[in-house]
């Protein structure tokens, strides 16, 4: 196991986590609700993109696309359930919350009920090459993976920086309060605003599925990466979600070469531990002002 | 609003046969005092019932026993609170149980105690295995409700320290052959530690940054415990530490004793929640409620210290049930590390309401009977607990135990907007008010006045002022000789009276203040030249008064 292995996978799966986590972190800032059903919005995305994939074509893309609409319904259904009825009532944050932990713990059972224990693979969307360069080989999924992450991350936070919908999200981010008052309406922007998030799952979800495969809970740990990614770089901002990444992704890789795979998610949360109990807002506390419950 | 129908003035005085007296003479159309009593009377407004339920059953009598009150010793706590009361009414002495959770935890407590004498034979042992889960687990809840209801510190690590403390308990077990008393100690300790080492940041994060960093720690623990050496191994956990339940005793006999023995273990949990909660720790931590934490420091509560406190006790707590989690089973599956276990615990909490004992209880059994009482439904009776949790989430603010409060609240809402629909008052009282005066005769008396201020309003016109102008005295119309009685009988207070101020030559109207001593109120500057037209002022502003009313 050489290292350039070790830091070119900690590079993908540094671009798949921070994926969701600034999907995470979109959703925090804008509707002040933490969303912990990625976790099945993750498997359903694998799982739409699975049954495309043997239903109607297995071209790359197509498949892409099809576990990107499909996360982007997961996060529209869980808008209707677990936004839209509890958003104005009292002590809406941990009751949001639960409700997205009670909408996962429904959603994976229904998915191991419905598709069965048995984890599913995907076709290979970038094809099957390999590009040696000195003492490097970039094979086609980690390259696919990576500049197909950073390509939508990029038009996802292009566009939402230059076009309309955009700037409604952008102010529900700064001020919801203010936002409402102006006219955007709260319901309205957030169906946009977990569709989104919920394609960027979808996103994740197939990029990851060219690595493990797709089985009801096998959103789990991505989620809880992405979790942690978001809380430690603040949440709510996007520039502390991607330093998070980098940082995290760095423990990992520095980990697994000097102690071990073993102890990754310990380190990582002694990290994690340490960033937040110097700045208990993440890093962003540095970088921007992180919204308040 | 139809006018009365013949517009005929009937002389009073004609009975008595005076010379030049008519019968009757036509007179200005007017309203019937009659068509005010017929509008309320059809009133087609629904009647709700209006009044103070009595929410409590009044037990009759309380004689010198009132005053006899046991208390728990060596407390001063009363078992039961009783207030002595008279009813207002019928002087009848009388009692109320002011708090009654005591009888229902007794009844409840009593019902599980007795519940393995009335489980169906074919279902024993799924009931009685079941029983047993319930009691570990409801001990696990109500230490979590600690953490998350006194505490306030939103904590999904509840499991992995659970889990932590069985699984070191049962390497304990198996490797040294400790018996199995000395298990729920070591796992106390083992949970004191985790607790202390995760307790670090929860001084620093608000709640739910809390709930984020810990929703990992289980993850966290079941990689570490599954990739371990000591830890993993094939058959999914680790067993072999000896357990309390004798070898030699039927099935029965084994079933009932775990059951009891986790039935104890409960016990002994709600004896922990009520020392805390109930007691300095949880007074501390009543005062520093969410939001409302600077206030709280501002004034010296030290909550933080408290919250720590809180946190370690019940860390050590659950480290102990993790320890009698593995001296019951003789080890522990790594299934208690999933996330779906921490998912169904939050689901047992929040069904039942958080911040409650009896929440905490409730909640389990309804999650432990779906879970272990129906798990031939496999994924199913997942989705069913999962959609309970969701829909009480979603409808309720605090649990089944809050729905009591919820309902008031509602209904105290409706209640207002109601009393806001009622935009006009007119001097009758509402229906709130109304209960709570002891003389009911004058709801009465103010209903009849504002229904004949109702009538008389419809009675003002130009005609009745012009014909009042012309003639002060002697025979008025019907409608105006109305008014005139209506004005006369007025009280005292505020009643205009006429002051000459130079003989035949000015007067002004006054006020009578009511009281004697006090001066009347000059209440207008106009000088009227005669005694006439000065009462014809003060009929213009009694019905200026009137309309105003």
């Amino acid at each position: 196991m050489d290292i350039w292995f070790i830091v070119s996978n900690t590079i993908v799966l540094a671009c798949i986590y921070g994926t969701l986590a600034i999907g995470i972190s979109i959703t925090w800032s804008s509707l002040g609700l933490l969303n912990l059903a990625y976790g099945f919005i993750f498997a359903l995305a694998g799982y739409g993109a699975w049954l495309f994939a043997q239903h109607v074509s297995t071209s790359g893309p197509a498949v892409l696309a099809a576990g990107i609409l499909a996360g982007a319904l997961g996060g529209v259904i869980i808008c209707a359930i677990g936004f839209i009825p509890i958003h104005d009532k009292p002590n809406f944050t941990i009751r949001g919350l639960i409700a997205t932990l009670a909408i996962n713990l429904i959603g994976t059972q229904f998915l191991l009920w419905w598709f069965g224990p048995r984890s599913k693979s995907l076709p290979d969307i970038f094809g099957n090459w390999s590009v040696s360069l000195p003492g490097v080989v970039f094979t086609a999924d980690k390259v696919g993976n990576v500049v197909t992450s950073v390509l939508i991350l990029t038009v996802v936070l292009r566009w939402m920086q230059s076009s309309r919908r955009g700037l409604e999200i952008r102010a529900m981010m700064m001020n919801p309060h203010a936002a409402s008052i102006v006219g955007i309406g709260v319901r309205r922007t957030s169906f946009y605003v977990m569709g989104i998030t919920g394609g960027l799952a979808g996103l994740a979800a197939v990029l990851l599925s060219q690595t493990y495969y797709i089985s009801p809970f096998g959103g789990l740990m991505p989620m809880i990466k992405g979790v942690s990614i978001a809380l430690c770089g603040g949440l709510g901002s996007v520039r502390g979600a991607v330093i998070a990444a980098i940082v995290l992704g760095l423990n990992e890789a520095l980990t697994g070469i000097s102690i071990g795979g073993r102890y990754v998610l310990i380190t990582q949360f002694v990290v994690i531990i340490v960033i937040l109990l110097v700045r208990p807002r993440g890093i962003a506390g540095l970088l921007d002002k992180a919204r308040e419950a | 609003m139809s006018i009365a129908g013949d517009h005929k003035w009937r002389n009073p005085l004609f009975v008595w046969g005076g010379k030049s007296d008519v019968e009757e003479l036509p007179t200005i159309p007017f309203h019937s005092h009659q068509e005010v009593w017929e509008r309320t009377r059809q009133s087609a407004t629904k009647l709700n019932p209006v009044g103070r339920l009595r929410y409590y059953y009044k037990w009759p009598g309380h004689g010198g026993t009132m005053w006899n009150r046991p208390r728990y010793w060596p407390t001063r706590r009363r078992v039961l609170r009783l207030r002595g009361e008279y009813n207002p009414k019928t002087l009848r002495a009388e009692k109320t149980i002011v708090d009654k959770r005591p009888i229902w935890w007794m009844l409840g407590l009593l019902a599980l105690a007795i519940a393995p004498l009335f489980t169906p034979g074919d279902l024993q042992n799924t009931l009685l295995t079941a029983g047993a889960t319930f009691g570990i687990y409801s001990a696990i809840s109500l230490c979590w409700m600690l953490i998350m209801g006194t505490a306030g510190v939103f904590s999904l690590a509840t499991y992995a320290v659970v889990g932590t403390a069985a699984f070191v308990t049962a390497l304990l077990a198996v490797k040294f052959a400790l018996p199995w008393w000395l298990l729920p100690p070591i796992g106390a300790l083992v949970g004191l530690v985790f607790g202390g080492i995760i307790a670090l940041p929860a001084t620093r994060l608000d709640g739910f940054y809390y709930a984020l960093l810990t929703l990992g720690l289980n993850e966290l623990c079941r990689v570490y415990f599954v990739t371990s050496k000591e830890f993993g191994s094939a058959n999914g956990g680790l067993y072999g530490a000896r357990t309390y339940i004798p070898e030699d005793w039927s099935q029965l006999g084994q079933l009932l004793l775990a059951y009891y023995a986790c039935f104890g273990l409960m016990l002994l949990a709600l004896l922990l929640y009520r020392f805390v909660n109930g007691r300095r720790l949880g007074r501390i931590l009543r005062m520093a409620p969410e939001k409302r934490e600077a206030f709280a420091e501002a004034t010296g509560v030290n909550f933080r210290q408290a919250r720590v406190w809180v946190f370690l006790i019940s860390s050590a707590a659950l480290g102990f049930i993790g320890g009698f989690y593995t001296s019951n089973f003789g080890g522990v599956a790594f299934s208690i590390f999933n996330f779906d276990t921490v998912l169904l615990g939050l689901a047992m909490l929040v069904i039942g309401g958080v911040g409650r004992a009896e929440g905490a209880v409730v909640g389990t059994l309804i999650v432990v009977f779906f879970d272990q009482v129906l798990n031939t439904w496999g994924p199913a009776r997942f989705m069913i607990i999962g959609l309970i949790m969701l829909l009480v989430v979603l409808y309720l603010r605090n649990g089944l135990f809050g729905i009591k409060a919820q309902f008031r609240a509602w209904r105290d809402k409706k209640k207002s907007e109601r009393r806001s629909t009622r935009a006009e008052k007119g001097g009758e009282m509402l229906p709130e008010e109304a209960t709570e005066t002891d003389d009911k005769s004058v709801i009465y008396q103010r209903r009849h006045d504002k229904m004949t201020r109702d009538h008389l309003k419809t009675l003002v016109s130009p005609e009745i002022i012009e014909e009042h102008r012309h003639s002060l005295n002697g025979q008025h119309s019907e409608a105006l000789e109305r008014l005139l009685i209506y004005f006369r009988t007025r009280p005292q207070v505020e009643k205009y009276a006429i002051m000459a101020v130079e003989r035949f030559e000015g007067y002004r109207i006054v006020a009578l203040s009511g009281h004697r001593g006090v001066a009347p109120r000059v209440v207008e500057d106009r000088i009227y030249a005669t005694p006439d037209g000065a009462c014809h002022g003060v009929f213009m502003r009694r019905v200026q008064d009137l309309l105003e009313s």
